[in-house]
C-alpha cells in the first residue's frame, strides 16, 4: 500500500466512524478492531503491519479531526516493551488493554541513589513462591497516582555485577506497600512523584526477560522513549512547550524601556542565534539522506535546547532587572522569567542530565573512549557506596 | 516553518567530492604553509585548475561564460575551501566581484569581465573599507571627481583582499551625485598597492593609496549594490567558517582519541570529552547555519537578511571559539607553530572581521527586527 492510500483509507474510515461523542471505551475498541491502534503492529495487537512512517500518516490524520486512540506503537511504553520482549501470554493479557487506554502505567526507574548511574539501583526484588517481593524507592515518576502498572527495574541478584543483577517487572502499582508522594519541584509545580514500595508483589508472570536480563529489556524501553521524544520534539505543534520564548525578547525590552540599550540588544541577538541554529540543526536532520548526519544533529539537541532556555532566562532576567526580584500575580513579568530560570533545569537534568548526554555524544558520535569502569565485573554487594 | 531545504543534492554531493579531492591533492598542509611563505600567497596553477573546473564561473550566469549556479553550491565549495585554508583570491575574486558586477548590471562592464573572471584571466577585487572599519563607510573619505575623459579618485581603502596584483580594482568612493563604484586598473597614475601585514598569511590583504588616480564608474547604484554583494559574498564567508570549525572538531577528536596521558586517551576525561562535543555543536550549528542561509538566498526568503546577521554572528563566534579551543585540547603541541591548530585560529580571528564584526551582525539583525 502507498502512503497516499493509507492516508485515503484513514482519512474515510474517520469520516465513517469518528464520533468525537462517541464512550470512550467503545471508541478505542472500534480503533484497536480496525487495526489503527498501533498501526505498525499484527493486526492481534491493533496493529496492521504498516511501515513506522505511514503509522505516523495514521497519527498525523486522526490528529487532523481531533480523534485518539491511535500511535501506541511510538508512545505507548509498556505495549511497546511487551510487544517487542514480552512471551505470548504477556501480550494477550497485557497489550490489548494498555493500547485501549483502558490500563495505565508509569516508569519506576530512577532512584535517589541511582540517577546518573541507573545500574546503581537498589530496588529490590526477591523470589517468593510465584511472586517477588518487592522493597525500595523510585523517583521522578510522572502519571504515579493514577497508574495500573509501573515498568520496574529491581535487582534480583546482588552477587552477580552491576548491570547483570537486574529484572524488568511489570508492576501491579494498586496495592497496599505501594505509596506515591508528589515531589514539590524548584518552580513551585509538582509534576513528578517518589513512589515508596514496601513488601509489594509482583507475579513472576508479569517478569519480562529473563530474572538478571532486566538491563538489556530497559534499553529497549528507553530507546523507544527517546525515539518518542524525538518525534515530540520534531514535531512543532507538540513541542510548543519546549520552545523559548525568544519571539518576544525585543517585545519584552521595548516594553521594559530596555531597547535603545546596546548590551541587552546583543544579548538579544546571541540568544536569538542559539535558538535559529538550533532550528537549522533541526530541519537538516529532518532534510538529510544521511543517517549518520541526522543522528549527530539529533543527538545535540538536547545540550542546544538547554542552552537556549538557560541563555533565553539570562536575557530575560537582565531586560527585567530588580523586577526579577518579585514573585506571584502583581509581579507577572518577574515572576514569568523566575520560572523560566527554574524550569530550564528540567531540561538540562531530566531524561539524564546534559553532561551524561555529552558523554554519549562524545563516545557514540566523536568516538571518543568511555572512562575506564574499574568495578566493571565486580558483585554488586562489594561496589563502594 | 520554512519550506526551504538544506538536503544536499545529488549533484551538490558530488560537487563537495570533486573540491574535496581537489583540496586535498592541491591544499595539503605544507602546500598552505608554502603559500603562506610565497610573495603572491596563492598557486597560479591551481587557480587555472579552479577555472578548468568551472569554479570560477561558479555563480557566473552562463551568458557570461559561468556556470549559473546558486547560494547553495557556492556553500558547499567554499566550505571544503575553508576547511583546507586554501590559499587563494576566491572569496574576492570569484564571488564578491561578481556578485558586485551583476549586482550592478552594468552591461558593458559585465560582458568584459566576467567571462574573463571565469576563465581566470582577470582576477580583480573590490576596494570597500577604510581605516576604522572593515565595512564600507557611509560616506567613504575617497572622493571621485569627474574630469575630461572619466572620473579621478582621490583617497585611501584598506583591508582589500587579495589587493596585491590585482587584475583590477572596484573601488567605492563618493562623488557629487552620491557613491559609486569606479573601476581602477593596476598601472594607473597615482595608484599605489601595499602589502598589509596581515595575522592570518593565508588571506591576503592590501592597502590602497589613490592620488587623482584615472578610473571609470562602473553603472548607477553602487552603494545598494555593495551591500547586496557582501551579504551575497558573506554566504561563501560563513560557509568558509563551518568548514574550518568542522576541520577543527576532526582535528582535535583524532588527537583525543590517540594521545595517551596517565596510561589513557585524553578523550577519555570527561574534562576533554565534554569540550569535545561542545565543539562539535558549535561546528555542526555553523554548518547548519551556512546551509541554512544559502537556501534562503536561493529561495529570496523574505527573512534572509535577519537570518544571514544571526548567521554571521554565529559562524564568527563558533569558529574563534572551537579554533581557540582546538589549540588548548592540543596542549603543547597546539602552541608550536609547527602544528597547524594556530592557522585555523588566525583564519578564524580574520573572517570574524572582515565582513563586519559579530557585534556589527547582532546590532543589524536587532535594527531590521525592531523596524519590521
Amino acid at each position: 500500500m502507498t502512503d497516499d492510500d493509507i492516508r485515503t483509507e484513514v482519512r474515510q474510515w474517520l469520516a465513517q466512524n469518528w464520533d468525537p461523542g462517541a464512550d470512550r471505551t467503545g471508541w478505542t475498541q472500534r480503533v484497536f478492531d480496525a487495526g489503527w491502534s498501533a498501526p505498525s503492529w499484527e493486526p492481534e495487537w491493533g496493529g496492521r503491519g504498516l511501515s513506522d512512517a505511514q503509522s505516523r500518516i495514521v497519527a498525523a490524520e486522526f490528529a487532523a479531526v481531533g480523534a485518539y486512540g491511535t500511535g501506541a506503537d511510538r508512545a505507548d511504553m509498556l505495549a511497546c516493551t511487551i510487544h517487542d520482549l514480552g512471551t505470548e501470554e504477556q501480550k494477550l493479557r497485557l497489550i490489548g488493554p494498555s493500547v485501549r487506554g483502558e490500563t495505565r502505567w508509569c516508569l519506576l526507574y530512577s532512584e535517589p541513589g541511582a540517577g546518573s548511574d541507573l545500574a546503581g539501583l537498589r530496588t529490590r526484588a526477591d523470589r517468593d513462591g510465584d511472586d517477588w517481593v518487592v522493597n525500595g524507592q523510585k523517583v521522578w515518576t510522572s502519571f504515579a497516582a493514577h497508574a495500573d502498572y509501573g515498568l520496574l527495574v529491581a535487582r534480583t541478584d546482588w552477587d552477580a555485577a552491576k548491570h547483570k543483577g537486574i529484572s524488568f517487572f511489570i508492576f501491579p502499582m494498586r496495592q497496599a506497600g505501594v505509596e506515591v508522594r508528589p515531589i514539590h519541584q524548584i518552580t513551585g509545580e509538582s509534576e513528578f512523584n517518589e513512589v515508596f514500595i514496601t513488601d509489594a508483589r509482583v507475579p513472576h508472570a508479569n517478569l519480562v526477560g529473563e530474572p538478571g536480563g532486566g538491563w538489556a529489556v530497559l534499553q529497549l524501553a528507553l530507546a523507544h522513549e527517546r525515539r518518542l521524544m524525538g518525534d515530540l520534539a520534531r514535531t512543532s505543534k507538540s513541542s510548543g512547550d519546549l520552545k523559548p520564548d525568544s519571539n518576544s525578547l525585543i517585545g519584552m525590552a521595548r516594553a521594559a524601556g530596555r531597547l535603545s540599550d546596546s548590551h541587552i540588544r546583543q544579548e538579544i541577538a546571541v540568544v536569538e542565534g542559539y535558538a535559529a541554529v538550533n532550528r537549522w540543526n533541526t530541519r537538516r536532520a529532518k532534510n538529510t539522506a544521511d543517517k549518520a548526519e541526522a543522528a549527530t544533529l539529533l543527538s545535540l539537541g538536547k545540550i542546544a535546547m538547554s542552552r537556549i532556555l538557560h541563555e533565553t532566562a539570562r536575557v530575560q532576567t537582565e531586560i527585567a532587572g530588580g523586577e526579577t526580584m518579585l514573585a506571584g500575580p502583581d509581579h507577572p513579568v518577574g515572576d514569568a522569567i523566575t520560572f523560566r530560570a527554574l524550569n530550564a533545569y528540567f531540561t538540562s537534568i531530566g531524561g539524564g542530565t546534559d553532561q551524561i548526554q555529552r558523554n554519549i555524544v562524545g563516545e557514540r558520535i566523536l568516538g571518543l573512549p568511555k572512562e575506564p569502569e574499574p568495578y566493571r565485573d565486580t558483585a554488586f554487594r562489594d561496589l563502594p557506596h | 516553518m520554512s519550506p526551504v531545504s538544506t538536503a544536499l543534492t545529488r549533484e551538490q554531493t558530488d560537487l563537495r567530492q570533486t573540491v574535496a579531492d581537489l583540496m586535498a591533492k592541491r591544499s595539503p598542509q605544507d602546500e598552505v604553509r608554502r603559500l603562506m611563505a610565497a610573495d603572491g600567497g596563492y598557486d597560479p596553477a591551481v587557480w587555472a585548475e579552479l577555472a578548468a573546473l568551472g569554479l570560477l564561473g561558479l555563480i557566473i550566469p552562463e551568458e557570461f561564460g559561468g556556470s549559473d549556479a546558486g547560494a547553495a553550491e557556492l556553500a558547499v565549495v567554499a566550505e571544503q575551501m575553508g576547511r583546507a585554508l586554501l590559499c587563494a583570491p576566491y572569496l574576492s575574486a570569484a564571488v564578491l566581484t561578481p556578485y558586485l558586477l551583476l549586482g550592478i548590471a552594468d552591461a558593458a562592464e559585465c560582458a568584459e569581465a566576467l567571462p574573463r573572471i571565469a576563465a581566470g584571466e582577470l582576477r580583480a577585487t573590490v576596494a570597500f573599507a577604510e581605516s576604522g572599519s572593515a565595512r564600507p563607510p557611509q560616506h567613504p573619505g575617497t572622493t571621485a571627481v569627474r574630469t575630461a575623459n572619466g572620473w579621478s579618485l582621490t583617497g585611501e581603502k584598506t583591508f582589500v583582499l587579495d589587493g596585491v596584483g590585482a587584475g583590477r580594482y572596484y573601488i567605492h568612493a563618493e562623488s557629487d551625485s552620491g557613491v559609486g563604484i569606479f573601476a581602477v586598473d593596476p598601472g594607473a597614475a597615482g595608484l599605489a598597492v601595499s602589502a598589509l601585514n596581515t595575522v592570518d598569511q593565508t588571506r591576503r590583504q592590501a592597502r590602497i593609496t589613490l592620488a587623482d588616480t584615472p578610473a571609470r564608474l562602473i553603472g548607477a547604484a553602487g552603494a545598494a549594490a555593495l551591500d547586496a554583494a557582501l551579504d551575497r559574498a558573506a554566504v561563501a564567508l560563513v560557509a568558509e567558517q563551518a568548514g574550518g570549525t568542522m576541520q577543527c572538531v576532526q582535528m582535535s577528536t583524532d588527537y583525543a582519541r590517540t594521545r595517551y596521558q596517565f596510561g589513557r586517551a585524553i578523550g577519555s576525561f570527561q574534562a576533554i570529552k565534554h569540550l569535545c562535543v561542545d565543539m562539535l555543536l558549535e561546528a555542526e550549528s555553523a554548518c547548519s547555519a551556512a546551509r541554512h542561509v544559502a537556501a534562503a538566498f536561493d529561495a529570496e526568503e523574505p527573512d534572509r537578511l535577519t537570518d544571514l546577521a544571526l548567521a554571521q554572528a554565529f559562524c564568527s563566534d563558533a569558529f574563534c571559539s572551537v579554533a581557540a579551543a582546538t589549540i588548548q585540547v592540543h596542549g603543547g603541541i597546539g602552541f608550536t607553530w609547527e602544528h597547524p591548530a594556530h592557522l585555523y585560529l588566525r583564519r578564524a580571528r580574520t573572517d570574524a572581521q572582515i565582513f563586519g564584526d559579530p557585534a556589527w551582525h547582532r546590532e543589524r539583525y536587532v535594527r531590521i527586527r525592531e523596524e519590521s
